[in-house]
């Protein structure tokens, strides 16, 4: 579910970067409020963890080969509370783009948002509205399977969101929005049980971690959790109305007129001067660059030089470097 | 999650071993500032994301900028492109749909040649292409660059002070606990016969998360002890003053230069 720069057009990336970063700073704020020095470990530590247990397998029913493993969030949200949650599960993600290259520098935002921000408060606030603070094992695990199911979904529908905003993908958005969402169903399922089993062993070894003892943990009030959904649910759905007036889609060109190919017969004309103007610029600026289109043989020539060019470049940047390399080396072994 | 897990796996797996090697290495691009690798690094990677989606031949001419990086940092190639292939299935996988449903036929010249194909294909090799070039980068930065220096340069650029020291510790103690998962997953497959079913593979699973789980509280614990008592008061204290020098502001130039001229007298001719 790491979403990769490919997939994003700048205008996306940079709204959700700035989406995320005044999100996480808010939280930074409020939780360097309120967290003393010593939590600092154990949030360092659990993040740790989440990338340790994200290793720790286990094999997938019906699914003979496939095997899944937890993602961590909405455990984390139960026992840390949604804000220092959102901060490790944050941090998280960050290392993993850094260190691990999962995930583009540029997709950062959009992770942070589909897997840290949205996923912790979304998973939390459900574990709360069904046990209502009381701590009936069943209600608990009822809680977190749904929190785990309903979290992940709702940033898995993300994806195919801000993709197509970007307008990268050729699949159609209600295919790609079927598959997340069934495959996150399952991941979701998953998640679930193994999170209730986790919390089921807690119980046994470490009551006090389940029962919401831990410290540094930092609740939410339920106003300020409808609140913040509500707020999130309104920019969805402008974003999704958004997404439905105008689909920045590969589809629409293929029914719009191309004046860039003389020879393509339009399905639909549309007699609006300002989407005929943006259609030319498109056309002028964008005319499949780099391929020149039937017949004419000198771009096809350019960009011919333009790889091999490159190629050469890079090999004796290569060459010389290695020969640098080595006098480096003699010279020193000399000494 | 889910398809992609097993790759994790190997990459998290083979990096504990490659990671810190040569990020440790001593090299001019080593020396640079943090901040300005990462400043151009983030410019870079969204110069060649806004390339248009159907050009392919361009993004050839911006590789020539991280590997250059990444050949005067000393870093392996084959290191660099065995990692990138690890972390590729997602990406393979969305690239490929194009050519399964965008079908507009296209002819590519291609100098001497020529060739009929369709735009979801040009799409597709333009996606990789992408990715490989922004992948490029991104280890250009990371391999020649410490976690600690890269974490001062992202404080100094306003990042939040408590994301840095979460990193910073994260960091610290990541490795640790990936060994101990192991231990974990190695006892398990020691005692494993045969298939135990979903169920029981369930209870495992959560035993062995649990039981991790409680022992990185613990450690936390005794790491939080042995810290206050060194007088941790919530930041880091480091002796590295980071300071933008000549070779920085050179650096900086060069690149600025190579991002500016693509753009301007490359990317018309090119696409």
């Amino acid at each position: 579910m790491h979403m990769a720069n490919e997939l994003l057009s700048v205008p996306v990336a940079g709204g959700t970067l700035a989406v995320a970063a005044g999100g996480l700073g808010l939280i930074c704020r409020k939780v360097s409020r309120i967290v003393t020095s010593d939590k600092l470990p154990l949030m360092g530590v659990l993040g740790a963890f989440i990338f340790a247990a994200q290793m720790v397998n286990f094999q997938l029913p019906a699914m003979p080969g496939t095997s899944g493993h937890m993602v961590g969030s909405v455990l984390l949200s139960i026992v840390l509370g949604p804000h220092l949650a959102a901060v490790v599960i944050s941090s998280v993600i960050i290392v993993q783009c850094l260190i691990f290259q999962d995930g583009g520098l540029l997709a950062l935002g959009c992770n942070i948002i589909n897997m840290g921000l949205v996923p912790c408060y979304v998973g939390y606030f459900l574990y709360r509205a069904v046990t209502v603070g009381k701590s009936g094992s069943m209600r608990t695990y009822v809680g977190a399977m749904l929190a785990c199911v309903v979290a992940l979904e709702a940033g898995a529908i993300l994806v195919p969101v801000e993709a197509v905003l970007s307008g990268v993908l050729a699949v159609p958005f209600s295919t790609f929005l079927v598959t997340m969402v069934g495959v996150h169903f399952l991941v979701g399922l998953v998640e679930g049980l193994i999170t209730v089993a986790v919390l089921a062993y807690l119980q046994q070894v470490r009551p006090d971690l389940v029962l919401e003892a831990l410290p540094g943990r930092i609740r939410l009030s339920r106003r300020t959790v409808l609140v913040t959904l509500l707020v999130f649910a309104m920019v969805a759905a402008a974003g999704l109305s958004l997404l439905a007036s105008s689909m920045p889609d590969g589809l629409e060109w293929s029914y719009a007129e191309r004046p860039d190919q003389p020879g393509f017969k339009p399905i639909i004309t549309n007699e609006n001067t300002t989407i005929a103007a943006v259609d030319k610029m498109q056309g002028k600026y964008t005319p499949l660059p780099g391929y020149s289109i039937r017949g004419s043989s000198s771009a096809g020539w350019t960009s011919f030089a333009g790889v091999v060019g490159s190629a050469l470049t890079m090999a004796v940047i290569w060459v010389v470097a290695t020969f640098l390399r080595r006098r480096q080396l003699k010279c020193t072994t000399r000494i | 999650m889910g398809c992609c897990d097993v790759f994790a796996q190997k990459a998290i797996k083979m990096h504990h071993a490659y990671i810190d090697k040569f990020a440790y290495q001593d090299s001019p691009i080593h020396r640079i500032d943090a901040r300005v690798k990462f400043i151009i690094a983030v410019v870079f990677t969204a110069v060649v994301i806004s390339l248009p989606r159907t050009s392919v031949s361009i993004l050839f001419c911006y590789a020539i900028g991280p590997f250059t990086v990444l050949v005067l940092g000393g870093i392996p190639l084959r290191f660099v492109f065995k990692h990138i292939l690890l972390v590729s299935p997602f990406v393979l996988v969305l690239a490929l749909t194009g050519p399964l449903y965008d079908k507009r036929a296209e002819t590519v010249v291609f100098g001497p040649w020529d060739w009929q194909t369709t735009v979801g294909w040009l799409r597709c090799y333009s996606i990789i292409g992408k990715f490989v070039v922004t992948m490029l980068t991104l280890i250009s930065l990371v391999s020649t660059t410490r976690f600690a220096e890269l974490l001062a340069g992202l404080r100094r650029l306003a990042v939040p002070k408590i994301l840095v020291i979460q990193m910073g510790f994260l960091y610290r103690y990541l490795f640790l606990l990936i060994d101990s998962a192991h231990h974990i997953i190695r006892a398990r497959v020691a005692r494993a016969i045969g298939k135990i079913g979903f169920r029981n593979e369930t209870r495992v699973a959560a035993a062995m998360l649990g039981s991790l789980f409680v022992r990185s509280i613990d450690a936390a614990e005794r790491i939080n002890v042995a810290m206050q008592a060194r007088g941790f008061e919530g930041h880091w204290r480091t002796i590295n003053r980071l300071t933008i020098r000549g070779r920085d502001w050179v650096f900086a130039a060069v690149s600025a230069a190579f991002i500016f001229g693509m753009y301007v007298f490359v990317k018309p001719i090119l696409g």
